[in-house]
């Protein structure tokens, strides 16, 4: 199953890479080699950083070499075919796709060709897989598979826009966990946060899920919004039906 | 407790940084750097990855209310106490009303300030460490303040036990262009000959804009074969990004955890400090090494610094060897009785 290529990434980390491609056959590599060293449990191994198509692996080069780490990879990359991923998760994202909460949606509407309606079936019928995190603690990168709108970026971005923004361009959308400038069309509005320091494991989210969205009227949202304010909002998680 | 009067230019808490968030888009923060870092520690007697103070060029003013010990390390920052100068690398006693004024350090750029016991900050995601942008760790994930206050923790070692113990002076930044040793990699490929050969024998300027995150550079451009954009991957701490424009990007402390440019090489471990003790208009060269050497080199700061611990606690009567035994480094001390 597996040929990677492993760079050097500075003298305490190995940068693991498969076919150059953002695709979910690639990706999955990356998750089962990610996967693979979490069961290894392998001591000097600090840190797995998982993205579309690489594993970055941090190391401590005092307690494992890295022509030890360097087979151990090779090894692992020659059995990928045989790791066994647990089956993954889909998390329900509750979204206010009106008025103040969605912006865009109007704009986008009009360059689809399409009612505001029926974009936001496009939006939340399909399952989006998350790629990875980061930019900022908890932002995901998720992408769906079908149905991919036709525009990208607005012309100029916006100074900012406020956490729990719901931003999307082709096929791909984000949930903006804190306040930040962006140039994404925002589709709606999500109450739950994607990162709550005051959880002790504070992020909604890991690479490797699901994530659907479920769309709220204003009652719902504010509802959510009070309980996750209170901590007690749990968002609905199910197992991923094979397809 | 300690209350800041004067919070100077950017001051913050830092332990030794964030450690198994990265997948999550936590970025590490820390001291820029961890050598003078660990330094102020050691010489209050601190486990290593103890919350200490980071200082940036402008220091601050800090009066204590209580008896302590705290040595000062890093960039010169001209500590004094009722104007008169204080040494740094070296404990100094604090009484209770005690003011320690810091000043402007004329090269370098990082001082750090270490308390015995610590300062007393909650942990978030096990770590101390202040992340301006994450805002999060430290004192309210923020830069100190005047007026805020800070709590110190329990000494671990009798305060009596620390006075007058010391390490050699450095200093910082009065050897221009600083050489700083990189790994290639790991998107070289992405580069021309040409690129290659500019990045490796051109003087670079430290930009004003540069900061925790990450130093801009300004200096000649470097090619790409192509465009300079890659599918997004992991950074480490020290990875000299080059973006579409052609001007590197050293990510620091504070740096994202994943970015979309070609990364050209990756500033070993061993030279980070150095890099920390830049500030903007100091001149840089790159240098290539191989892993093999970077390992070396950063073996050999860790035994530097284990060496300079067992010297304190034995307190200079003792010394320490650097041993080979089938290839394999030992550190062996003799401690006179």
């Amino acid at each position: 199953m597996g040929k990677a290529t492993i760079h050097f990434a500075g003298d305490q980390a190995l940068l693991v890479e498969f076919e150059p491609e953002i695709s979910i056959r690639v990706n999955m590599k990356v998750r089962a080699l990610q996967y693979a060293f979490e069961q290894l449990k392998l001591p000097g191994v600090t840190e797995l950083v998982p993205t579309y198509r690489a594993l970055l692996i941090h190391y401590d080069s005092l307690r494992l070499s890295y022509k030890k780490l360097t087979e151990i990879v090779e090894k692992q990359v020659e059995n990928l075919g045989e790791v066994k991923l647990p089956k993954a998760i889909v998390t329900e994202i509750p979204v206010l796709y009106e008025g103040e909460y969605a912006p865009d949606l109007e704009e986008i509407a009009k360059i689809e060709k399409k009612t505001e309606k029926e974009i936001i079936k496009i939006h939340s019928q399909s399952d989006y897989f998350v790629y990875m995190l980061g930019f900022a603690p908890g932002h995901p990168y998720t992408a769906r598979f079908e149905n991919a709108f036709s525009f990208k970026r607005r012309p100029t971005p916006r100074v900012s826009i406020p956490g729990g923004s719901i931003v999307v361009q082709l096929a791909l959308s984000d949930i903006i966990p804190f306040e930040q400038p962006c140039g994404w069309n925002i589709i709606g509005t999500t109450p739950v946060l994607a990162c709550d320091y005051r959880k002790k494991q504070p992020f909604l989210l890991q690479a490797g899920q699901w994530i659907h969205h479920v769309p709220i009227d204003r009652k719902e949202f504010d509802d959510i919004k009070r309980q996750v304010e209170l901590g007690s909002y749990v968002c609905k998680t199910y197992e991923k039906k094979e397809e | 407790m300690v209350i800041i009067e004067k919070s100077g230019a950017l001051t913050t808490i830092q332990d030794m940084g964030r450690t198994g968030y990265e997948r999550f888009g936590v970025s590490p923060a820390g001291p820029m750097d961890i050598r003078s870092f660990v330094l102020a520690n050691l010489l209050v007697g601190n486990p290593k990855n103890t919350a200490a103070m980071e200082i940036s060029i402008i220091g601050p003013t800090l009066r204590f209310t209580e008896r302590g010990i705290i040595a000062i390390t890093g960039c010169d920052i001209a500590p004094r106490r009722q104007g008169k100068l204080l040494e740094m690398y070296k404990t100094i006693e604090v009484e209770a009303g005690d003011v320690i004024q810091m000043g402007i350090a004329p090269s370098g750029c990082r001082a750090y300030l270490a308390i015995a016991g610590g300062f007393a900050v909650p942990k978030v995601m096990g770590s101390c460490a202040t992340s301006v942008q994450n805002k999060i760790g430290g004192k309210d994930g923020r830069k100190l303040k005047n007026g805020d206050e800070l709590q110190v923790g329990q000494p671990t070692v009798a305060l009596d036990r620390l006075a007058g113990r010391s390490f050699s002076k450095e200093t910082f930044g009065q050897k221009q262009p600083v050489t700083i040793q990189v790994i290639m990699g790991p998107q070289d490929k992405e580069f021309t000959d040409s690129g290659i050969n500019t990045f490796l024998n051109s003087t670079y300027t430290v930009g004003n804009d540069s900061n925790r995150m990450g130093y801009r550079l300004e200096g000649p451009v470097i090619e790409h074969k192509g465009d300079g954009n890659i599918i997004s991957d992991g950074i480490v701490t020290g990875s000299v990004q080059v973006p579409t424009a052609g001007l590197p990007i050293i990510m620091l402390a504070e740096r994202q955890t994943v970015g979309g440019y070609t990364k050209i090489a990756t500033v070993i471990s061993a030279d980070l400090p150095k890099i920390g003790q830049c500030r903007p208009g100091d001149t840089i060269r790159f240098q290539a090494v191989s892993i093999d050497e970077a390992q070396r080199l950063y073996q050999d700061m860790q035994d530097d610094l284990k060496q300079k611990e067992i010297a304190l606690s034995s307190g200079n009567r003792s010394r320490t060897y650097k041993i080979e035994v089938n290839g394999k480094p030992y550190l062996f001390t003799v401690e006179e009785r």
